[in-house]
């Protein structure tokens, strides 16, 4: 254990004189335990759901705003009204206003990856790529964000989406991240 | 038999003992006559009768407040401060919040996925887990949301509606930074995503030096396996940040460049202003303390000694620093704190006061080793929004009446 700890704080002591902060990182691996089973693309790609904000991760297909409606009015209406407005008994709020304002998120992906990793409440994961690009679409289009009746959305487009309360987002300081480390690339 | 067992000089035969030799005293007329003893109270309940998991007993009856949004689905509950003595929250009353309900998961099918900017990208078993060397920490955890509904106005009967979305708790798991170390971090890398196995499948973004510094992989909270709500098999624990970034049933973990923004960091852990801007990523959990005794819903039984007694905690450091008013604000005391007084933990803090009997209030204030101060009410509303409710830290108020009443004020 005392060789152990030695080793990685002269290795930390190298690696944070010669380069950086965020090197130190990658410098401690340096031992290995060896427990656990490595994983391969096909096992990852099962389980790796999540999308970014650059869209990486958005399956292929694509949905437009009338496919979008369709499915908003059998999977989502109940719980979140027919116009969007929320339904208290069921827990929901207005995607119109407060903190549920579609309008306000950064970027669409936060909407795509919200609603194909919880949504619907009683049968999560249960939309196809299609209906969550159309449904996509057709919130975009009902919040004002977009104008646009024929939108279809697919991987590319989606990413491309610049929402416009994106600037208004600040960081906290205390995250040690700065607005300028979190802009787009 | 019964007799040899009567006169076991046991504890709590000596106090009966006396106290029937005080009575026996005070009333002259027995002087000089045999004391006689109370009659025992018999034998209890067998080992066969007791359970194999100890229950309290039926007089202990301090419980959760369930609170749930429509379905039942996305809901809570709140721990009974009010109850808690010392600076840990026993396990069936630690508050929770869910998102889609409280899944049921076998731990032996159980799966912890890392993969991303790292050299190996791995699955563990629980067993897998639990093979690594292990850290036990106290630290409290707290909802971002606790207070939010007192905002605007005090709302809360109780310290259990105001402040009972936090808790304490011994955790015990795997250091995040031996298992990231293990597969080797790529230099670029900076967020790491958690990700749940409950049916809203919960994720955060979680910044790679908080991953790196004291988040842990717990599976044991207060010396045994999580409870159901707290996550059972597995759960991250990240000491200060927001509940909502303790990711429970945590399934995966995948490392990155770049934050995600997902639903729950931009929409209702993200705390608008009153500019209009939207604070993002504001993880830690700041300086608060609150009165737990008396506190709003208890009555002063009249003038006389009291203990003031309460909780403080700071997910920016250890507490310092407790001062309390009796006086509305115009003057305080320091409050004794309470060993261990342990970083990003509950600290109890206690303080002697002698009620004269007038209609007053009393609050509480910490210092946390930042040197970061709990604000007021006035200072908070300056930095957020009236949506604003996260994060809510303020000083609490209790008002006692002439009457003892207590209830709970803003001023």
């Amino acid at each position: 254990m005392f060789a152990r700890n030695t080793k990685i704080v002269i290795t930390l002591a190298a690696v944070a004189a010669s380069i950086s902060i965020s090197a130190i990182y990658k410098a401690t691996a340096a031992e290995k335990y060896g427990f656990g089973r490595s994983l391969g693309e096909a096992e990852i790609a099962r389980y790796d759901s999540d999308i970014h904000t650059n869209g990486k991760g958005l399956p292929s297909g694509s949905g437009n705003v009338e496919l979008g409606r369709e499915t908003f009015a059998l999977q989502c209406a109940l719980c979140h009204g027919e116009n969007l407005e929320g339904v208290p008994q069921m827990g929901a709020r207005s995607m119109h206003e407060g903190r549920r304002d579609i309008e306000k998120l950064p970027y669409a992906s936060s909407l795509f990856d919200f609603i194909r990793r919880s949504m619907p409440l009683t049968d999560p994961g249960s939309l196809s790529s299609e209906e969550t690009y159309g449904l996509v679409a057709y919130l975009l289009n009902e919040t004002g964000v977009t104008d646009n009746p024929n939108l279809t959305l697919d991987a590319k487009s989606l990413a491309d989406i610049k929402m416009p309360n994106r600037s208004n987002f600040i960081i906290d300081p205390a995250s040690r991240f700065t607005a300028e480390d979190l802009e787009d690339k | 038999m019964k007799n040899i067992a009567k006169l076991k000089p046991n504890r709590r035969n000596f106090i009966k003992a006396s106290m029937a030799t005080s009575a026996a005293l005070l009333s002259s007329t027995s002087l000089g006559q045999e004391t006689i003893l109370e009659p025992s109270r018999g034998p209890g309940r067998t080992i066969m009768e007791m359970g194999y998991y100890g229950d309290r007993s039926e007089y202990a009856t301090e419980a959760r407040l369930k609170g749930n949004r429509g379905t039942g689905l996305v809901g809570g509950s709140l721990t009974p401060l009010q109850n808690m003595q010392g600076m840990i929250t026993p396990s069936g009353l630690h508050f929770e919040v869910h998102h889609s309900g409280v899944p049921d998961i076998d731990p032996s099918e159980h799966k912890l996925i890392v993969h991303g900017l790292v050299g190996d990208e791995k699955v563990f078993t629980m067993e897998d887990l639990m093979r690594f060397p292990a850290k036990s920490h106290f630290h409290f955890l707290e909802c971002a949301g606790n207070g939010m509904g007192e905002w605007m106005s005090p709302r809360g009967q109780n310290v259990q509606q105001t402040h009972g979305l936090t808790s304490c708790s011994q955790w015990t798991g795997v250091p995040l930074k031996i298992i990231l170390n293990e597969l080797g971090v790529r230099g670029d890398a900076k967020w790491i995503l958690a990700e749940g196995d409950d049916g809203a499948r919960m994720a955060r973004s979680i910044p790679m030096w908080k991953a790196m510094d004291d988040a842990i992989l717990a599976y044991a909270q207060n010396g045994e396996f999580l409870r159901p709500e707290q996550g059972f098999p597995l759960r991250l624990l990240v000491p200060g940040f927001e509940g909502n970034m303790n990711v429970k049933w945590l399934h995966r973990i995948e490392v990155s460049d770049t934050p995600w923004w997902t639903h729950h960091e931009v929409t209702e852990y993200a705390d608008p202003r009153p500019d209009d801007k939207i604070r993002a990523f504001s993880f830690i959990m700041e300086g608060r303390s609150v009165i737990t005794s008396p506190s709003a819903g208890m009555k002063l039984n009249g003038p006389g000694f009291y203990e003031i007694s309460g909780l403080a905690w700071s997910g920016a450091g250890t507490v310092k620093q407790v001062q309390i008013s009796t006086d509305k604000g115009d003057s305080w005391t320091d409050a004794q704190l309470e060993a261990p007084v342990l970083p990003k933990c509950h600290t109890r803090f206690r303080m002697p006061w002698t009620w004269n009997g007038q209609e007053t209030t009393i609050m509480s204030r910490s210092t946390d080793d930042t040197g970061y101060t709990q604000p007021t009410y006035s200072e908070m509303y300056k930095l957020q929004g009236p949506i604003g409710m996260m994060h809510n830290n303020a000083i609490q108020n209790w008002h006692i009446a002439q009457d003892g009443e207590i209830t709970n004020v803003r001023s």
